[in-house]
């Protein structure tokens, strides 16, 4: 019966512990994330300008290594730091906003640089968004 | 003689109304929100919301990504996305609306401005009727706009667990928050 007791009283225990570690499980690291598919700025773009529900299904939540132009540069006054990377498309590009949990090596992007940078993919509103990215 | 005529007519016609015609947007409004419930508060923020006013019929149009939202906790960003938005579903949350009284309000001129915004609240795939307070600020040139109002979860078939019941608020603030830029011609 004791013995009962104490079995119960560990499992509570790892229950506990389990269910802590899950409630603070920390966000994935993007430096060390593989990124799931590599592309141009402008292939992502067109993807999701010619098929908006197929690109999504294809890319959404993907971690994404993408290449391109910086056209602008903006930052917040948070100081987050956005890059926005050329599409061919005149209007509208690939916005890639810069990890805030990650350490950068430099945020100072000058426009007319090619860049490569990975991260996740949220979908378009009218430029194609990526978040928490960092530059590979 | 009368083609040329009729084209400058036009021509003019268009120039005059483009002019008129001021729009101004931002691809970088924040909109964030607030779940204050007995056990925990719950907050997320996304940066990168697109909204479009137009300075002459009040019409306007908010978008923001589902997916874009960063939460504190990377549980509650998976679950917010899993089990509530099911934003692989639904990736957007969309307004369509307009300022009610945009006579009243001057974007060119320096000010704070009363706003009331009205029109079609579009989340997790469920279209509202809403109604909401904002306001207009006029600085130096820069414009911000801003709005705070709550959203009742289950209006939108958003179901929450009775297990998580006391975690998650039946009401929730959205906060917004916008500097729009002029949509220049051409640019």
């Amino acid at each position: 019966m004791k013995k009962l007791l104490g079995i119960g009283l560990l499992l509570a225990l790892v229950g506990l512990g389990v269910g802590y570690f899950m409630y603070n499980k920390p966000h994935q690291n993007m430096e060390k994330a593989e990124a799931d598919v590599s592309l141009q700025a402008s292939e992502l773009f067109s993807a999701f300008e010619s098929d908006e529900g197929s690109a999504n299904e294809k890319y959404l939540d993907k971690v994404i290594q993408v290449t391109g132009t910086v056209k602008e540069v903006s930052t917040d006054e948070e100081g987050n730091v956005s890059l926005t990377l050329d599409s061919g498309n005149g209007l509208f590009g690939v916005i890639c906003q810069l990890d805030n949990l990650a350490e950068h090596e430099r945020t100072d992007f000058q426009p007319g640089e090619q860049v490569t940078l990975k991260g996740k993919c949220t979908g378009m509103l009218m430029d194609v968004v990526l978040v928490r990215c960092v530059v590979v | 003689m009368q083609k040329k005529v009729v084209i400058l007519v036009f021509a003019a016609l268009v120039v005059g109304s483009a002019l008129n015609a001021q729009k101004y947007f931002t691809r970088e409004g924040k909109v964030s929100f607030f779940s204050d419930a007995p056990v925990e508060k719950i907050e997320a923020h996304n940066s990168k919301a697109t909204a479009v006013v137009d300075a002459e019929s009040g019409r306007m149009e908010f978008a923001v990504l589902i997916k874009a939202f960063q939460f504190e906790k990377a549980l509650m960003q998976e679950h917010f996305n899993e089990n509530y938005m099911e934003s692989d579903k639904y990736p957007k949350a969309l307004f369509k609306g307009e300022v009610t009284n945009m006579d009243a309000i001057d974007l060119q001129k320096d000010g704070e401005y009363k706003a009331g915004v009205k029109g079609s609240l579009t989340i997790h795939g469920v279209t509202k009727e809403v109604e909401a307070p904002g306001k207009f600020v006029v600085k130096d040139g820069n414009i911000t706009a801003s709005s705070s109002f709550t959203v009742m979860v289950a209006d939108y078939d958003i179901e929450i667990p009775a297990v998580v019941r006391d975690n998650i608020a039946k009401e929730v603030r959205i906060d917004i928050e916008a500097g729009l830029q002029e949509l220049k011609k051409g640019s």
